[in-house]
């Protein structure tokens, strides 16, 4: 605990949204309700979920790019969200986000160079000279040619913009790093390479990430540990692989069970899972699983499980392992 | 499909340049303002004699040697009283819709970033500046305040923000959406900055084609209110101005009207086709994006 | 055996080229692409982002845009029938009906101000003899067919009241309302929800058995591709550069950029591994070198694969596995 660069507890958001006709009623959507998780120095968390789980809006919130409605999050022992303006400008230097579509992270009417040193100059880190030098140097980290500096943004690839997104997250010297689903959106072949880059940055650099992806096939990659989330809860949080080896959650099961794996003899199973993500207009009540769980019971679909630690970095929100139980060997199922 | 050709683009006026040339409208467009233009600012040094000199001995004379458009009903050159009025036209269009554009645009772009309340409640006082037809705003300031450039000025500017506020609107509320106007926020950017420097420039391909179309109607209302005695008052050259006189002597000399009439047209024309022009040029490159 | 595979084969496409003309000068996107696909049978048409997989399918439904697309050369032969040479107004007839298409995003291939309803009974109308009843009536079953719940309650709602992959079945609907022989599938499931697309999977393979048809299915997706496909078609900058059975393709992949996509993919049920990703980019269009157009990639080039293409030939020993090789399967053996 002592080693976490990022502490968040207990983080809510909930939205008012327009419906019916003419959007005459409002109804409230909970995107994040009591998420708590901590990242340790140098580590790479990741948060998995499907659309409409909260994880975009749970990174968001970490950088009070959204404000959430309580909870705290803590950076290096920081308050972030009782830090004033001039706190906050010093504390957004250290945390940094890459987004997702590498076509609308760029200022299309701006030169690559322009928009990796305007951080510095927003935050007079230096000298005209330091600042361009800088602009080379984070290029050629991100494995971008030097001339890249002069060009605009459609004269790149999918590819090459992450790696550009990738390099403006990386000019202000970050400690953490917020990345959305920073290889969804690119081809496979793309995608190893970038998950290469982030690697190398890593280490070089000891960056701490919280990886935000659907992909768990790269979040076993990537991370070292994991929260699952469902319709803003977390549902089940631990160490790879083991959470995706042995899933306690029986979300988590599904989730991996889907997931497709380049491989005819592990075909997708969907087992018993049936219906849609319920929507976070109405979420169903209890453990909003219920509608969707083979083991569902009565006490599941009346009361949300409370969240249990089962061992020292894992825990979980399910009434199959009641709080106190040695639920490791229980319920784990010989099937996967 | 990923097999589009990548084209070099560097800044705003660069680029307008470079649109203007490759664009046949717009290039044809341009080049008649241009001489208009140029017409209208070197009117002085251009004109063979002064406009307001009067000479009865040549009252409604045809087009001659020395006065090539012919005289007016009180015998000045028709021909400098076209050069000076396009000044008149020139300034007043080119002031209204310029400050039209720095606070229609400023209001529009406010007005989509900030959102709620603000927006509404800005976009609510444009759609009733928008309910005034600009001559009818024109009639309603000039009988009001008196018929001076000011005020013409004035009426034709308080048409103008509401189309520019719209327009600069539109984009920024698409725009402030992109990743990257969050990136900057995340980088620590002030909201002045990010409207300034990232949601403005994407937005002035839009406002530049309304501001040509726009400076023909300041032109037209211009004429328009000069022409029913509401414009700058008399012996001051103005295109519209011009029109009544040669309407008061229509049976008598009918090419009174029809050479300032003609100027209006031609300005206009080239107007409408440079922002025609403008506008095929920069659509298609914004979707590139 | 000969006689056999001819009878059930539904569709063939030989020797198809696609262009497309770029400032002028006409290029090939899809180049001497040729496979055949037989009844009750899913070939996966799989490669990265301008690999042509998307052509081809438009190809085959005579949808290249006209502006500046054209085919150059090759038959689609439907049951013996050239498509190719089919005007505008037979191609009317045949698509909907002898081959239906599947997209991508529903929303935008569903009409939002029609109900869905009338939408799967529009294509019985327009291609068969159906009354406005009895067009109805079979509407219904469809919808039954692929799972909609409550399907007659909901037959009359609108496509924005469904979710993702709600539309998504009932664009299946579409697509089989009049008995194609053929579905072309392009990327369906990818905008779905893991969890989702493991529904829509299973029901296509259920439909597959239950009406034996023949179904392309088009992804970038090799986990997708192990799921549910039968063959496998690999593309790459508008060659197939691989074709074999599905367990062939994954327990041997032959051709090198194959073998590197699969390298290059991280796994859920597997540890973390280094990724080997392909250094290099696809070429553009316009650029596209002589000889092998993955050469510059590879790491087994020799001086004879820049100086021409290699034919896709069948591999010694396996006669349904081509790859187009010069330094795998090599030159001799019987061509495509």
């Amino acid at each position: 605990m002592s080693n976490a660069i990022l502490e968040v507890e207990s983080l809510s958001k909930t939205y008012a949204a327009r419906r019916g006709f003419m959007g005459g009623q409002i109804a409230m959507v909970r995107a994040l309700s009591d998420v708590s998780f901590s990242v340790s120095a140098g580590e790479a968390f990741g948060l998995v979920g499907e659309s409409g789980c909260g994880k975009s809006t749970a990174g968001r919130a970490i950088l009070r790019l959204i404000e959430a409605d309580s909870g705290t999050v803590r950076f290096k022992g920081e308050s972030v969200f009782d830090a004033d303006a001039g706190r906050l400008r010093r504390l957004r230097r250290q945390m940094q986000i890459v987004f997702q579509d590498p076509y609308s992270s760029l200022n299309p009417r701006r030169t690559i160079g322009q928009t990796l040193s305007e951080p510095m100059r927003v935050h007079g880190t230096g000298s005209a000279r330091e600042i361009s030098a800088t602009v080379h140097e984070v290029l050629g980290e991100v494995g971008m040619p030097r001339d890249a500096a002069e060009k605009y943004p459609h004269e790149f690839s999918g590819g090459q913009r992450q790696r550009i997104g990738i390099a403006r997250a990386l000019v202000l010297r970050p400690e953490l790093i917020i990345a959305d689903e920073p290889v969804s959106a690119l081809d496979v072949s793309i995608q190893a390479q970038i998950l290469v880059l982030l690697r190398n940055l890593q280490q070089q650099r000891r960056l701490s990430f919280v990886f935000i992806s659907h992909d768990l096939g790269v979040v076993r990659h990537f991370c070292r540990s994991v929260a699952v989330m469902y319709l803003g809860h977390i549902v089940e949080r631990g160490p790879v692989p083991a959470i995706f080896d042995e899933p306690l959650h029986p979300y988590t099961r599904a989730l991996r069970n889907a997931s497709p794996v380049p491989d005819p003899a592990a075909k997708v199973t969907m087992a018993k899972l049936e219906g849609e993500v319920a929507s976070a207009l109405a979420p169903p009540s209890g453990c909003h699983f219920h509608p969707r769980c083979p083991h569902a019971t009565d006490l599941c679909r009346r009361v949300y499980p409370p969240w249990v630690e089962v061992s020292k970095d894992r825990g979980v929100a399910c009434h199959l392992y009641p709080a106190g139980s040695a639920a490791m060997s229980e319920n784990r199922e010989t099937t996967p | 499909m990923t097999m589009l050709a990548a084209t070099r683009e560097t800044g705003a006026l660069a680029r307008l340049g470079r649109s203007l040339l490759r664009n046949k409208m717009a290039s044809f467009g341009g080049g008649i303002v241009l001489l208009m233009a140029l017409g209208a600012v070197f009117a002085p040094w251009l004109s063979p004699h002064d406009p307001l000199e009067q000479d009865v001995l040549l009252r409604l004379a045809g087009p001659s040697a020395d006065y090539p458009l012919g005289n007016d009903s009180f015998g000045r050159d028709i021909l400098s009283r076209i050069l000076w009025g396009g000044r008149v036209s020139l300034y007043v269009s080119t002031v209204s819709v310029l400050i039209a554009i720095v606070l229609g645009g400023a209001l529009g772009i406010l007005s989509g970033y900030i959102g709620g309340l603000f927006d509404r409640i800005t976009m609510a006082a444009m759609d009733v500046l928008l309910s005034f037809p600009t001559l009818v705003m024109g009639l309603l300031v000039v009988a009001m305040l008196g018929p001076t450039v000011g005020n013409l000025i004035l009426a034709i500017t308080l048409t103008a923000i509401a189309p520019f506020a719209r327009i600069a609107r539109a984009p920024t509320l698409t725009i402030k959406e992109r990743d990257f106007i969050e990136a900057g926020r995340a980088l620590g950017f002030s909201n002045l900055r990010i409207m300034v420097v990232h949601i403005l420039p994407n937005v002035v391909d839009e406002i530049l084609v309304m501001a040509s179309l726009w400076l023909a109607t300041a032109i037209r209302t211009e004429a328009s209110l000069s022409f029913i005695g509401l414009g700058v008052r008399p012996p001051t050259a103005t295109w519209g101005g011009m029109i009544r006189e040669g309407f008061e002597n229509i049976l008598d000399q009918p090419l009174l009207a029809v050479f300032p009439s003609i100027a209006i047209l031609i300005v206009m024309f080239g107007l409408n086709m440079l922002g025609d022009g403008l506008r095929d040029t920069s659509d298609p490159k914004l979707r590139h994006e | 055996m000969n006689e056999m595979i001819q009878n059930a084969r539904v569709l063939e496409v030989e020797g198809l080229t696609t262009e497309f003309r770029i400032d002028g000068r006409w290029y090939p996107a899809v180049r001497d692409v040729s496979f055949s696909l037989a009844r009750n049978e899913t070939l996966a048409l799989v490669g990265e982002s301008g690999c042509g997989k998307s052509i081809t399918a438009l190809s085959i439904m005579g949808l290249v845009p006209r502006a500046n697309g054209r085919i150059a050369a090759g038959r689609v032969l439907l049951e013996g029938r050239d498509l190719v040479t089919l005007d505008e107004s037979a191609m009317e007839k045949v698509r909907g009906s002898a081959i239906s298409m599947i997209f991508q995003e529903p929303m935008t291939s569903l009409n939002p101000v029609l109900p869905i309803g009338f939408q799967v009974a529009e294509a019985l109308r327009y291609h068969t003899k159906l009354s406005e009843p009895q067009a109805r009536a079979r509407a219904l079953e469809l919808l039954e067919q692929v799972k909609i719940p409550s399907a007659a309650r909901r037959f009359s709602d609108y496509p924005h009241q469904f979710s993702g992959g709600m539309r998504q079945r009932v664009m299946i609907a579409i697509a089989l309302a009049c008995s194609p022989k053929v579905i072309l599938a392009d990327e369906p499931t990818t905008a779905l929800d893991v969890t989702i697309q493991a529904q829509v999977l299973a029901l296509l393979a259920e439909l597959k058995v239950e009406t034996g048809l023949a179904m392309i299915f088009i992804t970038h997706n090799l986990g997708v591709v192990a799921s549910i496909a039968d063959r496998v078609a690999v593309m790459y900058a508008g060659d197939i550069i691989e074709i074999a059975p599905v367990d062939a393709l994954f327990r041997h992949p032959t051709h090198p950029y194959t073998e590197a996509l699969l390298a290059s993919i991280p796994r859920v049920d597997r540890d973390a591994t280094d990724l080997k990703p392909i250094p290099g980019q696809v070429p553009p269009i316009t650029a596209m070198p002589q000889g092998c157009r993955y050469a510059e990639r590879c790491p087994l080039r020799e001086p004879r694969c820049s100086a021409a293409s290699p034919p896709l030939v069948a591999l010694a020993g396996e006669p349904a596995h081509h790859a187009r090789c010069w330094v795998r399967s090599g030159g001799e053996g019987r061509a495509i």
